[in-house]
């Protein structure tokens, strides 16, 4: 009879082990709000549920909550997650976004241009307090919330801003390091909003995109937020898919 | 030291992006596997999408399955 044996090999790694072979692989990862991240590789049931278990049981002491995400189409691992006691807090559709438009005019008195580090800064800690002073900031992805006690990177390169009078009041962050770049951040001053900023910044930037020989970008929105769906549904983007996040508080399971 | 259960990795490419988070990607032997993401692709927000480069991990239990545990840049 083989025996399985459940071995944490570092702080925030978990093997599952049966003879002396490691069939499945767990793994704890701190993120930028607080949150911890669990991922769990396996090709057995029985061994995802195990290790699930013991994962938790090792982390029951943190206060922060557990998740991880889950393609939205992933009915097994999204029920192994669910036996483990994690339920759906939030979902995110996927839009392809197409890269040739006509740029759209920025409002009366707002310039779009490159970003520079120290006002960008201005800007991000501000949309930051805006984020955090209302409801709906407990949704927003980890990479949007500030490091725990440290500066968060940023890097003007990936970002074209909006400013009016000198101020930056909005910005648009783009990855481009892959075949097919990411819309990563889409934020504007909420003074500032439903004048067509943030429609004018992601013109511009697709446009730019495109004349770099990219077709299209990708972005992730949540479901719940009914201005960005509108904004990408405005620029021709299709939903391609979409990810589940799931969540375990700890001393609820 | 326990050795690993999935030790065949293999490099391929996506050749179709299929429903429940499922690739079929074509290795460079010219088989072609199931595959899905990993954990840590997940982690780390990774797409992937047609004709991305990958490294897959293939199930020691079904050959024609594997897992996609690193996406190449280019």
């Amino acid at each position: 009879m083989n025996t399985l044996t459940l071995s944490r090999v570092a702080e925030n790694q978990w093997h599952a082990i049966e003879n002396d072979l490691v069939v499945g692989r767990g793994h704890a990862a701190r993120r930028l709000d607080g949150r911890t991240f669990l991922s769990i590789d396996t090709w057995r049931e029985a061994v995802f549920d195990r290790l699930a278990a013991a994962m938790l049981a090792d982390l029951a002491d943190q206060e922060a909550p557990q998740y991880t995400v889950v393609d939205e189409t992933d009915r097994d691992l999204i029920a192994n997650w669910e036996r483990a006691g994690f339920t759906r807090e939030r979902r995110e559709s996927e839009f392809v976004v197409p890269t040739e438009l006509t740029p759209a005019d920025a409002p009366p008195g707002v310039v779009i241009t490159t970003a520079s580090e120290a006002p960008l800064r201005e800007l991000d800690r501000a949309i930051r307090a805006e984020i955090e002073a209302t409801v709906g900031w407990q949704t927003m992805p980890a990479e949007v919330l500030p490091w725990q006690g440290g500066t968060r990177p940023l890097d003007p390169s990936k970002y074209t801003v909006a400013t009016r009078d000198g101020r930056y009041v909005g910005m648009v962050r783009v990855a481009t390091m892959t075949r097919r770049p990411r819309i990563g951040l889409v934020a504007v001053l909420t003074a500032e909003r439903r004048h067509g900023i943030a429609r004018a910044l992601l013109t511009r930037t697709l446009s730019g995109l495109h004349q770099a020989g990219f077709e299209a970008a990708t972005a992730e929105v949540d479901e719940t937020n009914t201005a960005a769906l509108a904004l990408f549904d405005g620029l021709g983007a299709k939903r391609t898919g979409g990810s589940l996040e799931l969540i375990s508080r700890p001393g609820r399971v | 030291m326990p050795r690993t259960a999935g030790g065949i990795e293999v490099e391929g490419t996506v050749v179709e992006c299929l429903r429940n988070a499922n690739f079929r990607v074509e290795l460079t032997n010219g088989h072609k596997v199931l595959a899905h993401i990993s954990g840590k692709i997940r982690k780390n927000y990774i797409k992937i999408v047609l004709e991305d480069r990958v490294l897959v991990e293939l199930s020691p239990y079904d050959l024609d399955r594997g897992r996609i545990i690193f996406r190449y840049r280019n």
